[in-house]
């Protein structure tokens, strides 16, 4: 991880993209009031409605970066999600028992990027065993736990970013889908988009938050907070492509070393959703760590909810029209 | 996701653990319901309600405006108070409503909230222009070219106003609201379903008789031809009913449904005077209420099972 990082670090660090000419001009109309040199409600009215036109120029394409989640290696330690708080000074949940084993964030949030999903899979007969662990017959599928580090997929096709109404969805410079807090207005169709259950709004902004993949820690070189605590390489960061090619070595070394059912979730496209850049190696089917099994893009289906949403409009109006036709005098 | 036939990417099924252990998250619900609630379901009552106002006036006005006009020029400012008061609740179902204008910052044809917002406010234009100049009429500063210009250029957006509504509300991951394939068709049908009848409850009001006959019988038709959208529009939400609510519940809500179809029907078949109308009409808009408002509950609505205690 540590030489990974060292070669992250030797990229050139990306500054902060160039602003075109009406950018510009905005940026000087605005400038005095967004730094408090002008005050006022006249100044206030004027900043907050100037502000969200201002552009940068989109920066230049880098290779796509991702996530690969080994499940298999995952000992549930939690470092991923205290390391994801703490890097983006994100608020504790609390001490809450959520009565699903120890998992006590219970799910991804505005104020819980990464969550570490527990699943604890034990026969009635073996639970009398469970003082012995180190026993051949605990090994068996039947009598294990299984942990995921769950996030944000950054889909490529991401029904988030397709739905978002502000443009505060974008998918930037790596290929990672982000959210410009200073952008979104809380609408939640990003939330209702989601087919993973990833995005919310928070309550104390009422803005939709996720996991950034660590913009800021990429943009400086540096590998995701999260991947970076993970002591088991749980959680590996890279180039996409790299990762692929890594975690399939890795179902093939599990398929070898006698665990037949391990598969990836998310690292190629299907026929009714896109390929992720966080995905996952998984053992047991994907409702079992709350993912669903056959994801679905919606907008796969907005052409037709179009048509049908014209077509019975049309066909009220063609009503009204032949009625009045044929009774006015 | 598994589409791939090589041995990796196939969804292994191993074996799965017997009585007495747990299926981890398998019977949790995997989406996260937006917080969109009752406000959501006045909102897409009110957007019917000022759209289909306003186009069914202005095709009522365009085809026959000797009949038509001067109901039309009643019709245009209140829709125009009923968009408004729409816009107003958009606006507060924000996270932020200050940052309400974000919305205008792009203009994303995949996106159903971002098309409706561009219509809604181009729509507005028009509108505002048409209701201005009916009411500056009304004291004699007639500038009729520019009022029809404001109807004409009006219908477009305002037809868009209507529309998008019921793809935003399908176009999601959402239990239930990713299968209702014919809540756009229903929504759009009712909108001017809804228009119809208040253009009609305004010429009864108006004692415009003429119209008013005109405008009942394309009511009834209208009430007819509704039918088949949200009659499609249950058969999809079906599965979804089953699993959140009790055979009893669905029959309740059923026969409150059919009630504000075939009274409001019934009535405008026995006769067509004003208190007929008016019941008719308060019944239709109390239906298309209350179907609006068991949609948007859908996806806050825990499973039958859950409730019951059969999942943990």
């Amino acid at each position: 991880m540590a030489s990974r990082e060292q070669e992250l670090s030797a990229l050139p660090p990306a500054s902060d993209p160039p602003r075109g000419r009406l950018s510009v001009m905005l940026g000087r109309l605005i400038d005095p009031f967004l730094r408090g040199e002008s005050r006022g409600l006249m100044s206030e009215v004027l900043g907050r409605l100037i502000y969200p036109f201002l552009r940068g120029e989109a920066p230049k394409p880098r290779p796509a970066t991702g996530f690969y989640t080994d499940t298999t290696v995952c000992i549930g330690c939690k470092a991923c999600e205290v390391a994801c708080k703490q890097w983006n000074q994100l608020p504790a949940d609390g001490f809450n028992w959520s009565g699903n084993s120890y998992d006590n964030t219970s799910e991804l949030s505005a104020t819980t990027w990464r969550h570490v999903k527990f699943i604890e899979q034990f026969s009635h007969e073996s639970s009398s065993n469970l003082a012995s662990l180190d026993t051949a017959s605990d090994e068996s599928p039947l009598n294990r736990w299984l942990m995921m580090s769950d996030n944000c997929k950054h889909c490529v096709a991401a029904p988030c970013h397709q739905a978002c109404p502000t443009g505060a969805i974008i998918q930037n410079e790596f290929e990672n889908i982000y959210i410009q807090a200073d952008i979104c207005n809380g609408c939640s169709c990003c939330i209702a988009a989601c087919p993973f259950g990833v995005i919310t709004r928070s309550d104390m902004g009422g803005h939709s938050h996720k996991c950034t993949l660590c913009y800021d820690r990429q943009r400086d070189g540096l590998e995701p907070a999260c991947a970076k605590a993970c002591p088991t390489q749980s959680i590996h960061f890279g180039p996409v492509e790299e990762l692929r090619e890594q975690a399939r070595e890795r179902v093939e070394q599990l398929h070898q070393r006698g665990v037949p059912q391990a598969y990836l979730y998310g690292d190629v496209p299907s026929e009714t959703y896109s390929e992720m850049h966080s995905f996952y190696l998984l053992v047991d089917r994907p409702s079992v760590y709350g993912l669903p099994d056959a994801p679905f893009n919606p907008w796969l289906h907005m052409m037709g909810d179009y048509v049908r949403s014209v077509a019975g409009g049309l066909a009220a109006i063609a009503v009204l029209l032949v009625v009045v036709f044929l009774l006015k005098p | 996701m598994h589409a791939d036939s090589s041995p990796q990417h196939a969804v292994a099924k191993p074996p799965l653990p017997e009585t007495g252990s747990q299926s981890g998250y398998a019977n949790l619900p995997v989406t996260k319901a937006p917080g969109w609630h009752g406000i959501i379901a006045w909102d897409a009552l009110l957007n019917g309600m000022a759209t289909g106002l306003f186009l069914a006036a202005a095709v009522s006005e365009l085809a026959a405006p000797a009949v038509f006009m001067r109901v039309a020029k009643v019709a245009y400012p209140v829709a125009l108070v009923l968009l408004l008061v729409d816009l107003g609740l958009l606006v507060l179902d924000l996270g932020d409503p200050l940052r309400f204008h974000h919305m205008l910052r792009v203009f994303k044809p995949s996106s159903p909230m971002s098309l409706g917002t561009w219509c809604l406010t181009i729509f507005s234009l028009p509108l505002t222009a048409a209701a201005g100049l009916s009411l500056l009429a009304e004291v004699g500063w007639d500038f009729e070219w520019a009022r029809i210009t404001a109807v004409v250029v009006g219908l477009l957006p305002g037809f868009g106003s209507a529309a998008y509504k019921g793809v935003l509300l399908s176009t999601n991951a959402q239990p239930g609201w990713k299968d209702a394939r014919w809540l756009g068709g229903y929504l759009t049908n009712s909108a001017l379903l809804m228009g119809c009848a208040e253009l009609l409850v305004l010429s009864a009001l108006m004692g415009q008789t003429q119209a008013a006959a005109i405008l009942r019988t394309a009511f009834i038709v209208l009430l007819l031809l509704n039918v088949i959208p949200s009659g499609l529009l249950f058969a999809n939400l079906r599965p979804a009913h089953a699993l959140l609510y009790t055979r009893e519940q669905q029959w309740r809500v059923g026969v409150l449904i059919a009630a504000g179809a075939l009274i409001p029907l019934g009535l405008m078949l026995l006769k067509g005077d004003l208190l007929f109308i008016l019941v008719a009409v308060t019944f239709l808009l109390a239906e298309s209420w209350l179907i609006r408002f068991v949609y948007v509950k859908i996806p806050h609505t825990s499973p039958l099972e859950v409730r019951s205690g059969g999942i943990v």
